[in-house]
Formats: C-alpha cells, sequence, structure tokens
C-alpha cells in the first residue's frame, strides 16, 4: 500500500476549511500550519494577478507532499523522521532531537518547529475560556512510535501526518473529509482501481517542484483558470 | 602570570553567563531565539561552521613540519595543535544549545542515521578532536617525561634519547593521519550544506573547496594570533621565518577563497535564472553591509600577509589576523539569509514570465500584529542568541589560554629550552 493524495486545482475555491479543519483536528498550536491555501504570484490571498484584461488566478493548497525520496528523511540524524509501512513520512517525537535539519533539507516548508511549549503557546493566544482543541489522544503508530499527540512539547519538529489517526481507521484525512468542494482525494496509489489512481491518468497532472527529484505522493490537477500552465520552476 | 589569572576568571565568567543564557533558553524554549521556521539555522550554525575553519590551523601547521619540510614552523607546532583542539571543542559546544532537544542528543549514538551529513560531521570533528589530543601528547611527551610525570607513564623506563626518538617517529605518523582528517573535517561540514537540493545558495560542489580554503586562511590566521600573544614582540625576530610562512599561506589561500566566491556569482550571474540568482541579491541587496565586510576585511588581510611591510611587523600581522577572523565570521554568517530567504517553493507568477513568487512559510509563532506567514525573514540574532554564542567563543578562548599556559613548551622560557634541544638532536629529519 502507498498512500497519496490527489488535489485538483480546478475545484479548489480557496476557501481554507482544509488549513482549518487540519489545524482543529490535529491541535496546532498558534502559528503552527500543516496546510496552507495561498494564491499564487498575489500578494493577497482571493486576489487575482496579470495585466489588465488577461487577469487570472488559481488557488494552491500545500501540506506535505510526502515525498518518495524526501530530504528530510535522509538528513534527520536520528532517524525522527522515517517512512511508515504505508510510505507516509511520519515524525516520531519521542525521537526527534529538535536539530532542525529537516526544516533546511525540505524544500516546501511544510515543516513546523515548536519554538516553545504547546500549552503556553496556547495560553498566550487568549482564545476564550476552557477552548480547546485537537484529537485529544496520543496515537502511536504501528512500530509504537509516537507521531501524534495532543499537547506538544517544545522543541520538536511537526508535520502533516495524512492524519495517520484517522486514516488508521479507514477514515480519509480531515483535509479530504472537509473540503466543501471535494477538491481533494486520498487513496492507494498502487492499487490501479483507486480513485486517486484513476484520477492520475487523465488531466496531465503534476508535483510540486517536480525537478528536485523528490518524488511526491501528493499530485496536482491543473486548474484550467489559470490557463492551464504547469506550476514548475522556471 | 598574574594577568592571565584575571583573564582566565574574566572568561570563565563569560562562559558561566553564556550557559545562564542558554539555561534560559532551555526554559522558555527557543521562542528567545529571533530563527523561526522560514529561517530555521542561525547565528549557532554560523558560528559552528566558523570554529569548524578556524581548527583547521592546528593539523595544518604541524603536519606541514613532516610532509611539506617546513621546520621553521616546528616551533609553533603545539600552540597550533591547541587552537585546534580549543576550536573543535567550540565546534562541538556550539551545536548542543541549538538543539531544540538538547536532552536527547544522546539519540545521535543510539540511533545514528548515516545518510545523514550531520551524523558524518560529528564523526569526523570527534575524529579530528581526537588526533590532535593524540598529536599534542606525542609532541610535549619528550617535556614531560623530562619533569618526570605521570603523564609520561607509556614511556616509562625509557631513556630520554628514546623518548625523543619515539615522539619523533610517531608525530611523523600523526601528521600523515592528521592532514587527511583536517581536509575532511571542512569537506564534511560543507557537505551538511552542499547537500541539500532545496538551498540553491549552498547547492554547488564549489562549497567544499571554499571551506576548506577559508579554513586554511583563517586557521592559519589564528595560530598566527595565539603565537604572537603568547610568544610576545620579544621574540618576534627569532620566528620571524615562521611568521611569514604562515602570513604567506594565509594570504594565498584568501586569494584560493575569492576565486571559488566569484566563480560561484559567476555562473549565477550569466544565466540569470531567478532561483539561481534571487541568492546572489539577497546578499548583495539586503545584506550590502555584511557582504561589504566579508569581501573588504579579507581583502585587506590578504594584502597584509602578502606586503612585506606589514607580513614583517608583529602589528601588521597581529591587526591582518583580528581582521581576516572578523571577515571570515561576517562570511560565514552570509551563509544563512541568501538561502532560506529565497524560499524554495517560488513558483512562476501566472501571466508574468522571469518572476518568481515565493509561497510563504508560518513562522510557527502567533505574535500579533507579527504576520504568521512570511515570504522573507529579517533575522537578527536575538540578545539571548549572541549570549549563549559567547559560551563556545569563550570556551575556546579559555582552552587555549590554559592549554598554552600548562603544557610545556609554549611560553618563552620553555620553547628556548627545547629549541636548544631540538637543534642538538632532532634537526636530522
Amino acid at each position: 500500500m502507498k498512500y497519496g493524495m490527489v488535489i485538483d486545482l480546478e475545484k479548489c475555491l480557496g476557501c481554507r476549511t482544509c488549513a482549518v479543519a487540519c489545524k482543529a483536528h490535529n491541535g496546532q498550536p498558534p502559528g503552527v500550519w500543516w496546510n496552507r491555501v495561498f494564491t499564487p504570484g498575489s500578494k493577497f490571498h482571493q486576489t487575482g494577478v496579470g495585466e489588465y484584461g488577461r487577469m487570472g488566478m488559481y488557488f494552491l493548497p500545500v501540506c506535505c507532499q510526502m515525498c518518495s525520496n524526501a530530504p528530510c528523511v535522509k538528513v534527520c540524524p536520528v532517524g525522527a523522521t522515517y517512512y511508515d509501512e504505508n510510505g507516509v513520512v511520519l515524525i516520531d517525537y519521542e525521537r526527534c532531537i529538535g536539530c532542525r535539519y529537516c526544516m533546511t533539507a525540505c524544500p516546501y516548508g511544510v515543516r513546523q518547529f515548536n519554538w516553545q511549549d504547546g500549552k503556553k503557546a496556547t495560553e498566550k493566544a487568549h482564545y476564550a475560556h476552557g477552548y480547546s482543541y485537537g484529537w485529544p489522544h496520543k496515537y502511536r503508530d504501528k512500530q509504537g512510535r509516537l507521531v501524534y499527540m495532543p499537547s506538544r512539547p517544545k522543541g520538536v519538529v511537526e508535520k502533516c501526518t495524512f492524519c495517520a489517526q484517522y486514516v488508521n481507521r479507514g477514515e480519509a484525512p480531515a483535509c479530504v473529509r472537509s473540503c466543501p468542494a471535494n477538491a481533494r482525494y486520498f487513496g492507494d496509489l498502487d492499487d490501479p482501481q483507486s480513485e486517486v489512481s484513476r484520477l492520475l491518468t487523465q488531466r496531465g497532472e503534476f508535483r510540486l517542484l517536480e525537478d528536485l527529484g523528490t518524488q511526491p505522493k501528493v499530485y496536482y490537477l491543473p486548474a484550467r483558470r489559470s490557463g492551464g500552465e504547469r506550476i514548475e520552476r522556471i | 602570570m598574574k594577568e592571565s589569572k584575571a583573564w582566565i576568571v574574566f572568561l570563565g565568567l563569560i562562559v558561566l553567563a553564556g550557559l545562564v543564557a542558554w539555561g534560559f533558553q532551555l526554559k522558555e524554549g527557543m521562542v528567545v531565539t529571533n530563527m523561526r521556521n522560514p529561517f530555521s539555522w542561525g547565528i549557532y550554525i554560523a558560528t559552528f561552521a566558523f570554529f569548524v575553519g578556524i581548527a583547521a590551523g592546528g593539523l595544518i601547521v604541524s603536519s606541514s613540519v613532516y610532509i611539506f619540510d617546513l621546520a621553521l614552523l616546528k616551533p609553533l607546532a603545539r600552540i597550533a595543535k591547541i587552537t585546534a583542539f580549543a576550536s573543535a571543542m567550540g565546534a562541538a559546544a556550539m551545536v548542543l544549545p541549538d538543539l531544540g532537544r538538547a536532552d536527547r542528543v544522546y539519540n545521535l549514538l543510539l540511533h545514528p542515521n548515516f545518510r545523514s551529513p550531520l551524523v558524518w560531521d560529528i564523526i569526523v570533528i570527534t575524529g579530528y578532536a581526537l588526533v590532535t589530543l593524540v598529536s599534542l601528547y606525542i609532541d610535549v611527551l619528550p617535556d614531560l617525561f623530562k619533569q618526570k610525570s605521570r603523564l609520561a607513564f607509556p614511556v616509562g623506563g625509557k631513556t630520554e634519547d628514546e623518548v625523543l626518538e619515539i615522539s619523533r617517529r610517531l608525530s611523523r605518523v600523526a601528521a600523515y593521519v592528521g592532514l587527511p582528517f583536517a581536509i575532511l573535517i571542512h569537506t564534511v561540514t560543507a557537505w551538511i550544506f552542499s547537500t541539500q537540493v532545496s538551498r540553491s545558495w549552498w547547492n554547488t560542489a564549489i562549497l567544499p573547496p571554499d571551506f576548506i580554503s577559508v579554513a586554511v586562511a583563517s586557521g592559519t590566521a589564528l595560530v598566527i594570533l595565539v603565537s604572537l600573544t603568547v610568544k610576545g614582540r620579544e621574540t618576534f625576530q627569532q620566528y620571524a621565518g615562521a611568521y611569514r610562512t604562515l602570513a604567506s599561506i594565509s594570504g594565498a589561500f584568501i586569494i584560493v577563497h575569492f576565486f571559488f566566491m566569484y566563480n560561484d556569482f559567476m555562473l549565477r550571474w550569466w544565466w540569470g535564472a531567478a532561483h539561481e540568482m534571487e541568492p546572489l541579491l539577497i546578499a548583495l541587496r539586503d545584506y550590502t553591509w555584511l557582504h561589504l565586510a566579508e569581501v573588504v576585511l579579507p581583502f585587506a588581510a590578504m594584502i597584509m600577509f602578502l606586503h612585506p611591510g606589514t607580513k614583517n611587523s608583529f602589528r601588521g600581522l597581529y591587526a591582518a589576523s583580528l581582521i581576516l577572523l572578523a571577515g571570515v565570521y561576517a562570511h560565514r554568517f552570509l551563509l544563512m539569509p541568501s538561502s532560506y530567504n529565497s524560499i524554495p517553493l517560488s513558483l512562476p507568477v501566472p501571466g508574468v514570465s522571469g518572476e518568481l513568487w515565493a509561497y510563504p512559510i508560518a513562522t510557527g509563532v502567533y505574535n500579533p500584529p507579527q504576520d504568521i506567514f512570511v515570504s522573507f525573514w529579517n533575522y537578527v540574532p536575538s540578545g539571548v542568541e549572541v549570549m549563549v554564542t559567547l559560551f563556545p567563543m569563550a570556551l575556546v578562548l579559555l582552552v587555549i589560554t590554559l592549554g598554552v599556559r600548562y603544557l610545556p613548551g609554549c611560553y618563552e622560557s620553555a620553547v628556548k629550552a627545547s629549541l636548544k634541544r631540538t637543534d642538538e638532536k632532532t634537526v636530522s629529519y
């Protein structure tokens, strides 16, 4: 089994629901975002770019690209970042020494460091009294490695896990389930009959910074609105 | 000697202050630094790279004595090895405060990932520190033996001549083992950066050779600086030949460094692709003053090291060494901004050709009215970072001070004695 994601940019309406659902379900401390959505080329989200008469825009959600040749896994000096049995890149919160080499290595800027204790950061944000969010239990993978906990310790790196705690129970990641446009698909790339595999043969999919050779398992279907331009390095 | 005691106490206090600052950082988290997710390595790693560089001097000087038959450098070899060992210790000490979880540093031993250049670097730097230490020990062995020190136990029961012979033979071996190690630590430290395909500023084959040239230049300058300080103005003429040789080595390698650096600039500028140009522009446009420092200071030092008027003067060499070290420190700092502030996930702007748009990165800290998502992070080290950096800095100076003070053959009286002995017995090699 090889988990992968397909994001249809033609369907994405840039509402950022995925980013918020992701944040809420995975208890990300204030300032930490596993999922981002922006309007490429534009200073402001949801604002068109280009010359007068030839304006256009599309929205690009970016989470961990789950590379098959992941620079973060290669550089981690202690093997805290690793591939699980389904090719998902995970971080062991108990192993990480916080050297942040992986953040330097990752070309997608998805890795987030806990610059302070998660609980303390949440207190400083002054949310409504008693408000808390995030899956409330620790989650360990099949090898017993701690890859999710509701309250983050300071000094470790975190990022998208493809919602390890849900996928293990046969549910799709929070971003996929919450997308109002159904722009995200999740499934097994090894199975040619899966929805994600079938989508990949149809519309000229591409991956981010493909020329770096990271071989992501997150694929994008181009938006026609942007003229079907490929999002690659010039 | 009284002065040196006050100096040691002073350094001790700075080490202490740095440790207190580190304690504060451990308690509050690394939020007290000015690093953030988009700019995740700062002055700590820059200083680490600086220390690895200046550690080069030791074995280069002492190995040259044997490998390149530069016998005139021998009187400075001991000091050189002490500076090398101290700098390697400084590099090790500098990495620790950069770890978010320094309490788990043992994981490096329990679960090393041998594909990580960081693990290779830990191995070669530890190896280098050991080789330097052993080489230093071999060097001082005859003196320890003469003083009937207990530290000379491996050669107990031998005659003085035999001990001298052993020391000379093993020094040769250490020279041949040491030089490749000295080259390796700079190569591997550069690989930490140059292997990163996402960072165009570092991802070039010129980086390791450039690290070596900067290391030879700055490591040699440190040996000149410490030797001048320890041996004093009175003996300057006695060692003028050695100083001149070291100055020429340093000066020549500054030229090599400039050659490598501008080679890299040239390729970036000529092709002009946005993701290649951007890091260069950041260095020139956003960090103009630091860039001027990294160019002008080493250039001035190069002239001073090569000009007969200054390379034959105590003051000239002293100033040149200090200027070079400052310039190299600026150069090391500039490893970071051009790398982090040209965000790897930069995409074409639809409808506009040749322009790149950087996909914003979450800083990791919610601190209104500061933006959470940024595509440029104006990194300036925080007060805590500066304080913490002082700890390994003072530690290096402390180890050097204690080394030259307590090891025989560094201060002048002892040196004269050993020189005399060298003339009589070992000049034959």
